[in-house]
């Protein structure tokens, strides 16, 4: 098992550097950043000059090595865009995208898991039917669009909570219902789903054989095996959540890393983009080391010699 | 179970109450698209930089906000001594937040600290042609400039003073963070992605500020901004679309108001490629076959006022002799026909950005068709803003794109750059042109530089690089209580607003 | 089976059933668009912008541009189906290829795949629309490129985890010791039991990539207008949802009714495939 983590840890460090690789080369095919630092009556003599300053028109290698041997002391360079460090500017945004992710993700699988399970104990019933199809509308309707009605309807015409920002417990309410909409009728789904596939096969039939409860035999059994594929989904979404959720950031002007890392991009801020694309890159196969440890938990077959 | 419930709901209920608290005293919210780049003075050009900075920090000269004329700010007067010389004479008293006077040193360590390349200032290139800056005495100094710059006054109109000691003492990146300056507004905290709080300077040179608090707040998503100044989370947000007007109007908290404005929005039609619109009869056509006061009517609801020549009505420098062109879909066909083409064999391709200007890609679209009534075949290219600059800029653009420009308070800002073959956003080119605005741009006698340009917007006007379109209107939403009519040269300054009681 | 055999177990199921009619809805009414629409999809008619639904003439409302939203939802549905299944078949394919593979052979080459997989993971979506933009410039095909890449990660996540739980159960291991191929064995034992979540991640992918290209199309760099699809209908939407809310409102819903269709339909084809489900 120690051998595995360590295993793992080297892994997750060739895939941060593979990760920041293809970005730095990506960036040259995504447009000049120079254009946009400079005001639109400047002259080619002084985008040319801005560029030799910034070190763009050293060559690709040139700028590639410079990039590695100060991302491996932690410095991904000034933002180009804001009077601080790449670094400081993403790690000011984890605290909010954090706060988001986690209390969105807590409160998704607490609504999706028990409706999934029982819509599948239930299946074919009224509650069966009802949940598929709020599921379904849950995470098919766009993120932006439930965003800003359920501002019209709560903020604007009833008055009863804030537009959006961050601050109070007030804040939180309005975008983790939309991003747990989403969230919550994925996992319902998948939960039902793979609970209903096990919930037929043989060695739940012996267990119902040999006496036991359907609750027990539900939970324990049925759920144990069910999770291998939530669980994935879990680790999933979860990476993509800690990575910033843009659209509901966007929209309730929540002051994320999600958000952060787009406007980056569009701006071709790219030292920062190169910070978010690390986080990500850490975070991603952080949790996907999680996954199969608990993959190990859950399903004692399992095993990765 | 029942209890958890009880407790959530029992808190949720209290912190609601906690929360929807009266608004505090005597503040002003504005509501923006983007978050400042930073809070250092003359570093970026661009206007969720320049709002808070216009606040924190004051201009050497300013316009009046009715006339538009320069009028004094911390330099209340000036001379022109000769071509290359301009004495100002400062305001003696003022200090800054932290305390320092405002005099000479600060006027000059400002300027050479923009002239220095190592400090990466996006205002360098309006600002090299000064090239010493000379301490006469505490408040008087002389700029010297290495070529005749008449521009100058239009430039110093955004010439923000810089605090020498604080910014030597605690460097350029503390600064842009905790900025100090003479302005009305003392700089109290910024929340990057959240807010910039200012309060108060009670001790401001020209009085004591009315409004306490100025907050700048960014909000990316459209309808969350209108939503919240609907609610009065807000108070001030800029350009509220037309179809949004009647909505923001019939708010009982808000109204709309506006003001022309001196950014124009066009159509360039490129002539560095060989092809039709390198004729000047097919330019022309194209001013005859767009009808430009449908455009305004419905694409924009009436907010625009179309153009005549290349300059807004409100540009000192325009020629009132000019009239727009007017719609004549024959005669479009004619010209083309003049020129040897069909209109029929015309396939263009018309690049427009997204969301920077009111409408642009419904105008660009709405132009398409006008243009395909006569015949003509252009496909609209929608671009993501850096894409669309970086097209323009390496002249990857197809044979016509839409740009808009401004604030524009002279001729030159306008035509140099975008009528010049070298320079970078331009999208036309003649070399002869060219050496006509060379000459002009040296000219500091005012006679002779109305003429100049006088000559030169008749020389645009018939050549056509543009398909003239209008003058935005800047459409305010602004909350009902709040005392303050907008400017016609965008800026929104706390120190002109104050609550009605 | 024999058709009859199909049809019989489709009607038993309600939910099945109506899954299915909503798809051939959907299918019908993108083939049979250009016969049905009562206004050209892409005929502005700027006097007549932002009216609202029931407007005579207009079930839907106009768009700002006048267009009739009725028309554009239909004509969408054939570009956004196209882009939503092409993308899904394509990138589920893949995906689920490289999870078998990478489950069932596991060590290095599992070691291998998954971190370029979490490499995948950390790319920016909008950096990828970006470059292909740049490279290849607009259009539809490329949002489909796009959008293929980006989407067989999930499959192979999925997939590759399950495998790992299936590989080693009794049937297989005595399938392995009956010298059963191992090709053969990944793809008539193994695959039909990871066939589940593979449906429904699929079904609820559709709408995903469709809501993706929006996102896509918000960019600039789509279906370029003035073509209709459900995703640049939504982002045209977007900034009219105060005063014309049915503009994203309609492709919204067209949208949710398809994945709802979708939906349904797959949960039927998977309980009647199901080797494990005996009834």
């Amino acid at each position: 098992m120690q051998r595995y983590l360590i295993k793992r840890i080297f892994q997750m460090l060739i895939v941060v550097f593979l990760a920041l690789t293809a970005v730095f080369f990506m960036q040259f095919l995504a447009g000049d950043p120079v254009i946009l630092l400079l005001p639109m009556d400047a002259t080619y003599e002084e985008i040319a000059e801005m560029r030799q300053r910034l070190g763009f028109e050293d060559s690709i290698f040139v700028q590639y090595f410079r990039f590695v041997s100060r991302a491996l002391r932690g410095d991904f360079g000034q933002s180009l865009r804001h009077p601080q460090t790449a670094v400081q500017l993403v790690f000011s945004r984890i605290p909010a995208t954090l706060e988001l992710a986690l209390i969105a993700v807590v409160v998704s699988l607490l609504v999706a898991i028990p409706i999934g399970v029982l819509s599948a104990a239930f299946r074919g019933s009224w509650f069966d039917q009802i949940a598929i199809v709020i599921t379904v509308f849950g995470q098919a309707v766009p993120g932006f669009w439930l965003g800003i009605m359920l501002i019209l309807f709560f903020a604007v015409t009833l008055e009863w909570l804030p537009t959006g920002g961050r601050g109070e417990l007030n804040n939180l309410i309005l975008p983790i219902i939309t991003l747990t909409a989403f969230y919550a009728a994925r996992f319902a789904r998948m939960t039902r789903s793979t609970v209903l596939d096990v919930l037929n096969t043989d060695y739940i039939r012996t267990a119902r054989a040999k006496g036991l409860t359907e609750r027990r035999i539900l939970y324990k059994h049925a759920l144990r095996n069910a999770s291998i594929s939530i669980i994935t989904l879990l680790g999933l979404q979860l990476g993509q959540l800690l990575g910033g959720a843009v659209v509901t950031e966007t929209v309730f002007y929540w002051p994320g890393l999600g958000r952060l890392l787009v406007q980056s991009l569009l701006n071709r801020d790219f030292p920062v983009v190169f910070t978010g694309v690390f986080f990500i890159a850490v975070v991603h196969a952080s949790l996907n080391l999680v996954v199969d440890l608990v993959y190990l938990l859950v399903d004692p077959r399992i095993s990765y010699d | 179970m029942k209890r958890f419930w009880n407790v959530f709901s029992l808190v949720l209920l209290v912190t609601l109450l906690l929360t929807s608290s009266t608004m505090a005293a005597n503040e002003v919210i504005i509501g923006s698209p983007a978050d400042a780049r930073t809070l250092f003075a003359m570093k970026f050009i661009d206007l969720a930089t320049h709002d808070p900075i216009s606040n924190i920090y004051d201009p050497l000269i300013t316009r009046d906000r009715d006339t538009m004329e320069y009028i004094g700010h911390l330099a209340k007067g000036w001379e022109v001594l000769d071509d290359l010389t301009w004495e100002f004479y400062l305001h003696e008293g003022i200090k800054f937040h932290n305390g320092a006077p405002f005099n000479a040193e600060a006027v000059k360590f400002t300027i050479d600290y923009i002239n220095d390349p190592e400090n990466e200032m996006a205002y360098r290139g309006r600002y090299s042609p000064i090239h010493t800056v000379e301490i006469i005495d505490d408040y008087t100094v002389r700029f010297h400039t290495s070529e005749p710059m008449p521009i100058l006054l239009d430039r110093l109109t955004s010439c923000y003073i810089l605090e020498p000691g604080y910014v030597r003492e605690v460097g350029e990146e503390y600064a842009s963070l905790n900025p100090i300056g003479t302005g009305p507004y003392k700089f109290t905290r910024w929340a990057q992605g959240q807010e910039i709080v200012m309060e108060r300077f009670e001790d401001y040179w020209l009085g004591t500020p009315e409004v306490e608090r100025v907050v700048f707040r960014p909000i990316p998503e459209f309808s969350t901004r209108v939503a919240a100044l609907l609610v009065g989370e807000i108070h001030v947000i800029r350009d509220v679309p037309g179809h949004m007007v009647d909505r923001v109007n019939s708010g009982r908290r808000t109204e709309v108001r506006g003001i022309p404005s001196s950014r124009v929005n066009y159509i360039a039609l490129v002539n560095f490629q060989e092809g039709p619109l390198q004729s000047k009869e097919v330019r022309q056509a194209f001013n005859y076959a767009v009808n430009v006061p449908e455009l305004i009517e419905f694409v924009l609801d009436g907010s625009g006022t179309q153009m005549a020549g290349c300059l807004s009505v409100l540009n000192p420098d325009h020629d009132p002799s000019l009239e727009p062109y007017p719609f004549d879909p024959e005669k479009a066909v004619q010209l083309i026909r003049d020129a040897g083409y069909e209109p029929s064999e015309l396939k263009l391709t018309l690049d427009s950005p997204d969301g920077r200007y009111p409408q642009d890609r419904e105008v660009a679209m709405a132009i398409a068709d006008q243009l395909g009534e006569i015949g003509i075949d252009v496909s609209v290219r929608v671009n993501e803003w850096g894409t669309h600059l970086d097209r323009i800029i390496n002249r990857n653009t197809g044979e016509m794109f839409l740009l808009g420009w401004g604030p524009a308070f002279n001729a030159q800002g306008t035509i140099e750059s975008l009528m010049s073959t070298e320079r970078t956003y331009s999208g036309f080119g003649l070399p002869w042109l060219d050496e006509m605005i060379a000459d002009a741009v040296g000219l500091v006698d005012p006679d002779e530089m109305r003429e100049a340009w006088d000559e030169i917007q008749q020389i645009v006007y018939d050549e056509a690089p543009w398909i003239f379109l209008w003058q935005q209107h800047d459409l305010w939403g602004v909350n009902v209580d709040l005392d303050w009519t907008p400017r016609a040269d965008e800026r929104v300054l706390g120190f002109e607003m104050r609550w009605n009681d | 089976m024999p058709m009859i055999w199909w049809l019989r177990k489709l009607i038993q199921s309600p939910t099945g059933l109506i899954g299915f009619i909503i798809i051939l809805t959907v299918i019908f009414s993108s083939v049979f668009a250009p016969f049905i629409v009562p206004f050209d999809p892409n005929q502005a008619d700027r006097p007549n912008r932002l009216r609202p639904p029931g407007t005579p003439g207009h079930i839907f409302g106009t768009d700002q541009q006048g267009r009739d939203l009725f028309s554009r939802v239909l004509f969408g549905s054939r570009i956004s189906i196209f882009v939503g299944l092409v993308t899904v078949i394509i990138a589920g394919t893949i995906g689920t290829v490289v999870g078998l593979f990478s489950g069932y052979f596991g060590h290095w080459l599992d070691s291998v795949i998954m971190r370029l997989v979490d490499v995948w993971l950390s790319f920016p979506f909008i950096l990828l629309a970006l470059i292909i933009n740049a490279i290849l410039g607009m259009g539809l095909r490329n949002v489909v490129i796009t959008l293929i890449i980006t989407g067989w990660v999930i499959f192979a996540r999925l997939v590759r985890g399950e495998v790992l739980a299936l590989k080693n159960r009794d049937y297989i291991l005595a399938a392995k010791a009956l010298g059963q191929s191992e090709l053969k064995i990944i793809f008539f034992h193994i695959l039909p039991n990871v066939f589940t979540p593979i449906i429904i991640i699929s079904s609820l992918q559709i709408s995903q990539i469709i809501i993706a290209e929006a996102t896509i199309s918000f960019l600039g760099f789509g279906v370029q207008p003035p073509t209709a699809a459900w995703g640049n209908m939504l982002s045209d939407g977007r900034n009219f949802l105060f005063n014309a809310w049915w503009m994203a409102t309609f492709p919204g819903l067209a949208l949710a009714f398809t994945a709802l269709g979708l939906n349904l339909f797959g949960d039927w084809l998977r309980d009647t495939l199901d080797p494990k489900i005996t009834k």
